[in-house]
């Protein structure tokens, strides 16, 4: 079954932090949308940390971070039967709903001989 | 209290798997108290981030990994981790702090010895005596206790106190000011040294409670929590031996007795309704019982408190069978003694409507007349309501006209507009 990675963007800004309410409320959203998917969900990744560095061979810089208008914030993998199919795993998924953030879908080449 | 949010509350939203209600709310302020008393008073900032921060993280690791068997064992681990992390980062090496530290290393192995639900209450009761500082303003005390015992965010307290975020974070930071500023010896105060801030603690759980009850507001669900702090709090108060007196128990009946008419007093679309128009089977006799309970257990001492006097007239209302059987002699010497014990006019306001029932509202009216009402009764819609009333019934229609008018002008809610016409209209 073809696989996709799911890239998570929001706006650089600090969002504001949510409540504990908010918090619970979240969790049982994510609960819920978690177990519906299950069967999609290969690895929900994480969060990644702000900052890094850009590595090449004239060596290492801090990343385009600061420049850019939006940053990936955290990455997912999903297992498809259809494009169609992953679209539907993102629109639902309760990370996309923030404001300013959207997910990038990409399916992995797969490489021949594997 | 007893109910959950009413069906419709939080539309579309799944319950969270294996956590009680307002478990992360709840587990902030635990998290809170236990945390403050380790590092600190004056780290009150940190403590909180460290919360935070924990919460936070829980909502990534349980959503991946699957709830721990103990959730309040993991939050406790990490957001005591990132304390002393951040603690030791940005506060140098503090010999106080080490201290923290060192006597932190020997129960890393078994965190559940932070549970033990007497330790809990002591470490909640003795924040709730913090932010009771007399240094600090009563309405930040308030919002204080809010953050920081309840778990609510600045942005759910203005929503709770129909007030601006701004307004609330500005009081909130006047509480942590003051707290900041005091000094090292009284950063963690031995519980029973702050006995003395009894009084306060009763009058912000007793406003708290009224913020809540007092509403007369469309967004029932949201204020009824208010309640149920006043209310959780204030048990734990009642049954700690710091706070076990006949005044504690006293107020708790106040609140169970008013909860109890809680539900009862709108009708089903968001409006209120009178006294008498309530149907009085919906009254919630869980509610009443232990109410009674309460009031027995304080039926002792020899104080008789203003929270006596209140939760006898509360009393009297709850148990009576009807409206006219209500026994309003009964509750003109209670008001009257509430009168003796906190001198205000609008205690004095309640006795004439009391009075009103029980010997017609010419009673009523002379006891009103010996009253100068200050200026905040005389411009809330309560005194002109009240006039309104009492003039109506006693047939002087014009100047009950002329009342109704001004009660109608400045009632603040819809809702109590439609009350009061409904009251101030009807035949006399």
């Amino acid at each position: 079954m073809p696989k996709y990675l799911f890239l998570q963007r929001s706006l650089p800004r600090k969002p504001q932090q949510p409540s504990p309410a908010q918090m619970q409320e979240m969790y049982a959203v994510f609960n819920a949308w978690k177990e519906k998917f299950k069967d999609n969900i290969l690895d929900l990744g994480g969060p990644l940390k702000p900052g890094g560095k850009v590595v090449t061979t004239s060596g290492a810089t801090d990343g385009p971070f600061v420049e850019a208008k939006e940053i990936v914030g955290g990455y997912m993998l999903v297992s498809a039967e259809s494009f169609d199919r992953a679209l539907e795993v993102a629109r639902e998924c309760p990370g996309v709903i923030m404001p300013g953030s959207s997910v990038e879908i990409r399916e992995i080449q797969e490489v021949s001989g594997s | 209290l007893t109910g959950g949010p009413e069906p419709g509350d939080r539309p579309g939203v799944a319950a969270a798997p294996g956590l009680v209600e307002h478990f992360f709310r709840h587990e902030y302020g635990r998290l809170v108290a236990l945390l403050t008393r380790k590092a600190g008073v004056h780290h009150i900032d940190r403590v909180e981030d460290a919360v935070q921060a924990a919460l936070l993280a829980a909502l990534t690791a349980w959503t991946a990994q699957g709830r721990p068997d103990d959730p309040g064992a993991w939050l406790y681990r990490v957001a005591h981790n990132n304390l002393i992390g951040e603690l030791r980062q940005t506060a140098g090496r503090l010999l106080i702090l080490e201290r923290a530290v060192d006597a932190e290393a020997e129960r890393t192995d078994s965190p559940a010895t932070a549970h033990f639900a007497g330790e809990v209450a002591d470490d909640m009761l003795r924040m709730l005596f913090i932010c009771c500082d007399d240094a600090i303003p009563r309405e930040s005390q308030l919002v204080f206790a809010l953050k920081t015992l309840c778990g609510f965010s600045t942005a759910e307290i203005a929503l709770r106190l129909f007030t601006s975020e701004a307004n609330v974070y500005k009081r909130l930071a006047r509480a942590r000011d003051r707290l900041r500023d005091s000094s090292p010896d009284i950063q963690t105060p031995p519980l029973d040294s702050l006995k003395s801030r009894l009084p306060n603690v009763h009058a912000i759980l007793y406003l708290l409670f009224n913020e809540g009850y007092l509403a007369a507001h469309a967004e029932h669900a949201i204020r009824r929590e208010l309640c149920d702090e006043a209310v959780r709090l204030a048990t734990l108060l009642a049954e700690h031996s710091v706070g076990a007196v006949p005044e504690t128990f006293a107020l708790l009946a106040v609140m169970h007795l008013h909860a109890a008419r809680l539900g009862a007093r709108c009708d089903g679309m968001g409006g209120l309704l009178l006294l008498e128009e309530q149907d009085r089977s919906l009254w919630d006799r869980e509610q009443m019982r232990l109410g009674a309970e309460w009031l027995s257990r304080s039926a002792c001492g020899e104080l008789f408190t203003r929270y006596h006097a209140e939760a006898g007239i509360a009393a009297e209302h709850c148990f009576a069978p009807s409206f006219e059987q209500t026994r309003w002699r009964e509750i003109c010497d209670l008001y009257a003694m509430l009168e003796r014990i906190d001198s205000s006019p609008l205690h004095t306001m309640n006795r004439a409507v009391a009075l009103a029932e029980w010997q017609g509202p010419d009673a009523g009216l002379a006891l009103l007349q010996a009253v100068a009402p200050p200026a905040w009764l005389v411009n809330s819609y309560l005194w002109d309501a009240v006039l309104g009333d009492l003039h109506r019934r006693a047939g002087n229609l014009e100047i009950a006209g002329r009342h109704r008018e001004r009660a109608l002008t400045s009632a603040p809610t819809a809702a109590l507009r439609e009350l009061l016409t409904r009251r101030l209209t009807t035949a006399a």
